[in-house]
């Protein structure tokens, strides 16, 4: 993903340094390949930098979600955590049952350091690595996502059955929503699984 | 300052700005249970939505290089796979059909 991102990044004319200096500053998988994509076909700046914000929005709900489930913390490492909260290290802390402000920033800040040093590669493998190699590197995040899934699915048919629903909703609206699809099929998900999902399965800290 | 400078400072202004957001409000934030459950269901229903459809994108011209993806990854962690273990292995797959596909 990371070396998917330099990719788009480099052919839109982005130099190495402006590269791995996007991953640090914005820190966002899908809004920097989104943004870069549309650097490559010419849109403006502020067209770009506003679509970045709705796509970002969604951060607004993990951050929220993230500050409320960490203890000892304080004002600095609360910034800190905010802006190296993305969705892997979200779903990574929300599922930990520790919830240490440490924890999450161990987890949070290794994610974004390897995101950089994804950007790093790709800028200078780039040239090196054959087609194939690059594109393969593509499925790395879903990888990812579906094995944070599968145990929770395994574990619970209610969650399975959740999962599956909201797959099916977000399906049907990406093709009216376009980027905003996303949010939208996460929040009314949760909604459904407000009454679908047992107060049990997450009152035993299985969640 | 040129094109790409002014995106890239753009993009982190207005990613940073959500995210920060709750940070300077939380305390005044009480959440209920039932809010809580919400906020605990979000991760699955995220987890979700961003796998279906995005998965069927990785390769914009082959839709069924992702499919096979999300099938290996998902035979990996029923089979409690690491983590890592399932990323690089799903990587390794994807090679091994590109590799093969001219075959056919």
């Amino acid at each position: 993903m990371g070396i998917g991102y330099a990719a788009i990044a480099m052919k839109a004319g982005f130099t190495p340094l402006q590269t791995i200096s996007m991953s640090f500053l914005v820190y966002a998988g899908a809004g920097q390949i989104i943004a870069a994509s549309m650097a490559l076909s010419g849109a403006t700046a502020i067209a770009i930098i506003l679509t970045n914000f709705v796509v970002n929005l969604r951060y607004f709900v993990m951050s929220t979600c993230v500050l409320n489930q960490v203890e000892e913390s304080n004002f600095g490492l609360n910034v800190l955590a905010a802006h190296v909260t993305v969705d892997e290290s979200f779903a990574m802390f929300s599922l930990s049952k520790d919830s240490s402000i440490w924890i999450y920033l161990g987890i949070a800040i290794t994610a974004w350091l390897s995101w950089c040093l994804g950007a790093g590669i790709g800028v200078v493998l780039l040239d090196i690595l054959p087609v194939i190699v690059t594109n393969s590197f593509n499925i790395s995040l879903y990888a990812l996502f579906v094995a944070i899934l599968v145990p929770a699915v395994k574990d619970s048919k209610q969650i399975a059955a959740l999962v599956l629903v909201t797959a099916v909703l977000n399906i049907i609206l990406s093709q009216f929503l376009g980027n905003w699809a996303l949010i939208v099929s996460t929040l009314i998900g949760a909604g459904i699984g407000m009454y679908i999902v047992d107060d049990e399965y997450f009152l035993s800290g299985d969640a | 300052m040129d094109y790409i400078t002014l995106v890239i400072l753009g993009c982190a202004v207005v990613t940073f700005i959500p995210r920060l957001i709750p940070v300077l409000f939380i305390d005044k934030l009480d959440f209920p249970q039932k809010a809580e459950k919400f906020l605990n269901l979000i991760p699955y229903t995220a987890l979700a939505a961003l796998i279906c459809p995005g998965v069927l994108t990785v390769d914009n011209q082959l839709w069924y290089i992702g499919l096979i993806g999300a099938v290996v990854a998902a035979g990996l962690a029923w089979k409690k796979v690491p983590l890592g273990a399932i990323v690089i292995l799903t990587v390794v797959v994807l090679i091994t059909v590109y590799s093969i596909i001219p075959f056919f």
